[in-house]
């Protein structure tokens, strides 16, 4: 039976002084992914290992950890594709570390809620009493569709450079979000997104080292919704073809019907 | 100011800084050789041309704004406490106004004396 050697950083804030590498040999089977190795490790030679996950299927972004020095899904990560027979895996960079591979999100989704990342009305009681649907056509839908396939699992985040200097800094994935909902035609919170955003610590503070979108799960690309947020900010227009199509606020909710 | 309005700044006297140097390293390089570009006289004669003299003037402000805004933004990044942000926008617009005002005091100095 062939086997793998995985790496975990191990680190205990309560406990140790700094990380220690500890090795464990695990064995291998077909189709095994990281996250295989892992809880074969945790349940079968140290039940103290600590990771946090969920889905098993890269759709929760529980399991987001540092396999062999990048952000990757750890279920989303096969052993094969990695190169060298070694699995190393670490904790996330640019976040605190609670126990092991599991890190604090608390900054992370604080920073994601500052930037609204809902529908915003200006009646709010078209919320608590709605009459019809809040309708989007595909073509309105084509422009954000792909951040909303965020699962916030943080990878962006820990791989953003920004944020591993400036603490304020929003990150890739609450800027992406605040995009996709700023460009939404349902949307009518964008003023307010963006006085949110366009601050010393905000949205020019990214550099567009683009590692954002590289190292997304998902195939979002933060760093192009970051560009296109700073040129909505910067000429003051909405982004390009909003309101040229989208039918909103449909009575009864039926494509087709007139507006109020 | 809003930080949009800012970075605008940067971007415009960036795109402003190349083309005003451009213009004149072609000046002082090529339309007038370098040796001669430098002569004393040469140059009193350059500041007390009007509009060259406010041609170095602008290329001034532009280099200076520009420069003085992007360490600005490496000093934001480098500590994000707000009294330290405060500082260094104080800092920042002194510093611009302080090399402003000696700048133009030499582009000055130069056209209404000099003794030459």
């Amino acid at each position: 039976m062939t086997e793998v050697k995985l790496v975990i950083q191990r680190f205990n804030p309560m406990v140790d002084i700094e990380p220690r590498l500890v090795q464990y040999i695990v064995p291998k089977r077909e189709g095994m992914t990281v996250l295989d190795a892992l809880l074969y490790a945790r349940d079968y030679v140290d039940h103290s290992i600590a990771l946090r996950f969920s889905c098993r299927q890269a759709s929760c972004g529980s399991c987001g950890m540092k396999i062999n020095g990048r952000p990757r899904l750890a279920c989303y990560t096969q052993v094969d594709e990695l190169a060298g027979g070694e699995v190393v895996a670490q904790p996330m960079d640019n976040f605190a570390i609670v126990k092991d591979l599991v890190v604090d999100l608390e900054s992370f989704f604080t920073k994601h809620r500052e930037l609204m990342p809902f529908i915003v009305r200006s009646d709010p009681g078209e919320l608590e009493q709605p009459a019809a649907e809040f309708l989007t056509t595909p073509k309105e839908l084509e422009r954000f569709l792909q951040y909303t396939y965020c699962i916030k699992c943080g990878l962006c985040t820990s791989s953003c450079p920004t944020v591993a200097t400036d603490s304020k800094f929003p990150g890739p994935q609450a800027l992406a979000q605040a995009y996709r909902y700023t460009v939404d035609e349902r949307d009518e919170g964008g003023e307010r997104r963006l006085a949110a955003l366009d601050t010393t610590h905000g949205i020019w503070r990214c550099h567009f080292a683009g590692s954002c979108s590289f190292v997304c799960p998902k195939g979002v690309d933060p760093a192009l919704g970051i560009q296109l947020l700073r040129r909505h900010v910067l000429t003051g227009k909405p982004p390009r073809g909003k309101g040229e199509g989208a039918q909103v606020w449909k009575p009864a909710g039926r494509p087709g019907a007139q507006a109020d | 100011m809003k930080e949009s309005r800012l970075m605008l700044v940067q971007y415009a006297t960036a795109v402003l800084a190349v083309a005003l140097v451009s213009v004149h390293l072609l000046m002082q390089g090529v339309v007038t050789p370098y040796a001669t570009a430098i002569l004393f006289g040469n140059i009193l004669s350059i500041y007390r041309s009007g509009l060259y003299a406010v041609f170095l003037e602008s290329l001034l402000v532009v280099v200076l704004v520009h420069g003085f805004n992007g360490v600005r933004i490496i000093l934001h990044e480098w500590n994000q406490s707000t009294s330290w942000s405060n500082w260094v926008d104080i800092v920042t617009v002194v510093a611009i106004v302080a090399s402003v005002g000696y700048g133009t005091r030499t582009v000055i100095l130069a056209i209404f004396g000099g003794g030459a």
